[in-house]
């Protein structure tokens, strides 16, 4: 046990030459030369990186991504923690956003681009579609979860209004609408590439159809691994965060 | 006892919001150009037509078809291969970080390379579904698997059990809580899958249905698909919380 761990690094480099190597011998046995294998990634890597045409794309997709995402993150916190302290407004919210939140979003594509056009306008409306109800979702729950003593005290305190919702209410609530926040992110980057392949609109997901259409499959992979890339960048930036600021959150609850 | 009182206002402020979002839709589908949205009563009335015509019974079907393959494929592959990887540690070290990668890609980022490789076949579609469910229990099996606490296991070898009494008593217990975890969030992507499958690849089913009555701006149709795929959605989704919630119960026991 003890020596594994020790070798941890080595054996996860090794898994990762094993995933590689299979690639790599796979798809030559199998598959015709265009598909995407890693030497020859590795090779479209730097010319993909260096051109124009890429970086404008991930400019724009991540642009909307991050857009959509504020969007949703300030709407979706208002929402939430409404539905989390007023009674009245979950009863009269939750049906929906629980609906709306089970749904395939991909679903809505042709909706939207009849609401807003083939434009950037509907892949922006697609993020945010995506990305509210997660985040509603977990900001509600934080809400509830707020302890019952603090509101009290700021009762008797006679706080006032706005010290009750932004001085205790949301600072409370933060773990759970950031696991809201790591849940939407990944939707909202679906939401984004699937809006670029509907709308055919300039974008990493047109990027990867265009360059897969055309049977480049190496550059194109060098896209899909930007968008994993900014994936799992975010979810680390949010992890981060949550340990560097909201450590209380983990003592407070193992101490409860 | 439960307040009669309280229950009543609850179930009113619940009548509320049921009537109020009707009659909201109802009036901006009124006041809208009925190419751009339709009142509730058109969309139930193209709802009730689709019925009757078979037109909706035989989308469905063919849609649910493709997600019973790709996650029945996904979830008969995944499990063993993560309760494989349960016991064999040094493959599950080396083998994690990568798996947590992919499952962390957007996988919808594939559909255009299986689509010219593949074609438009439906093998191909099947492959998308099985994408989207295949990692996230695979991925949820091996953090069960990683929160089997060592000593356990030590503690069933010193009593001399043998492997069988091993995945019996320990392993299976903490793992298939995580996987159907795993199991929960891969009904969401399936069905996320099923419709971009069918938009991207070769039209058919439920994601046909929403793309042919978009572009013959069928509104009511439209909506009233989108209300059919919502009620799925919220249904499929209500199995895997009960799914879940169902094992949950162990994970006090075993972790």
């Amino acid at each position: 046990m003890k020596r594994l761990s020790q070798s941890t690094p080595l054996v996860k480099l090794a898994g990762g030459l094993l995933v590689l190597g299979a690639w790599e011998v796979v798809v030559r046995l199998f598959a015709p030369a265009y598909v995407a294998r890693p030497s020859g990634i590795a090779r479209a890597f730097p010319q993909a990186l260096a051109s124009a045409g890429m970086l404008r794309a991930a400019g724009v997709t991540l642009h909307a991504v991050v857009e959509g995402l504020l969007i949703a993150v300030v709407s979706g916190t208002l929402i939430g923690l409404a539905m989390g302290r007023i009674k009245a407004a979950d009863r009269l919210l939750k049906l929906y956003v629980n609906g709306l939140y089970a749904m395939p979003m991909v679903a809505i594509l042709p909706l939207l681009t009849i609401w807003f056009g083939y434009s950037s306008a509907a892949r922006l409306a697609t993020v945010v579609f995506a990305s509210f109800f997660p985040i509603a979702m977990n900001a509600a729950d934080g809400a509830r979860s707020v302890p019952a003593e603090y509101l009290e005290v700021a009762r008797a305190c006679r706080a006032r209004w706005s010290d009750v919702w932004f001085g205790i209410t949301l600072p409370s609530s933060l773990p759970y609408l950031l696991a809201g926040v790591r849940l939407a992110v990944g939707r909202a980057l679906v939401g984004a590439v699937v809006a670029e392949f509907f709308i055919s609109i300039d974008g990493l997901g047109y990027f990867i159809l265009f360059q897969s259409r055309t049977f480049h499959h190496d550059a194109a992979f060098v896209a899909v691994l930007l968008l994993a890339g900014f994936a799992v960048g975010m979810d680390a930036l949010i992890g981060w965060i949550t340990r560097r600021h909201l450590r209380w959150y983990r003592t407070a609850a193992s101490a409860a | 006892m439960l307040d009669p009182e309280s229950r009543s206002v609850r179930w009113a402020t619940y009548a509320v919001s049921v009537l109020g979002g009707a009659a909201l839709w109802e009036f901006a589908g009124r006041r809208a150009n009925a190419a751009v949205a339709a009142p509730l009563s058109a969309t139930l009335l193209r709802l009730w037509e689709m019925i009757e015509t078979g037109e909706l019974r035989a989308s469905l079907g063919g849609s649910l078809a493709l997600f019973v393959a790709g996650f029945g494929i996904a979830l008969l592959t995944a499990l063993p291969f993560g309760l494989l990887l349960s016991r064999a540690r040094v493959l599950r070290v080396a083998l994690s970080d990568y798996i947590l990668l992919v499952n962390a890609m957007p996988m919808v980022a594939l559909i255009p390379f299986i689509l010219s490789i593949f074609g438009l076949e439906m093998g191909a579609k099947v492959l998308v579904v099985f994408l989207f469910c295949f990692f996230p229990v695979l991925y949820n099996t091996i953090e069960g698997a990683d929160s089997v606490r060592p000593e356990l296991i030590e503690v069933a070898r010193s009593y001399r059990s043998g492997e069988w009494a091993i995945w019996r008593d320990v392993m299976l217990p903490g793992t298939f809580p995580y996987a159907m975890t795993g199991v929960r969030q891969a009904i969401g992507r399936g069905l996320v899958g099923v419709v971009a499958a069918e938009f991207f690849l070769s039209a058919s089913g439920i994601g046909q249905l929403l793309m042919t009555s978009g572009r013959n701006f069928d509104t009511a149709g439209l909506l009233a698909t989108v209300l059919v795929i919502t009620l799925l959605g919220v249904a499929l989704m209500g199995v895997g919380r009960a799914l879940e919630d169902r094992f949950t119960a162990w994970r006090g026991l075993a972790g």
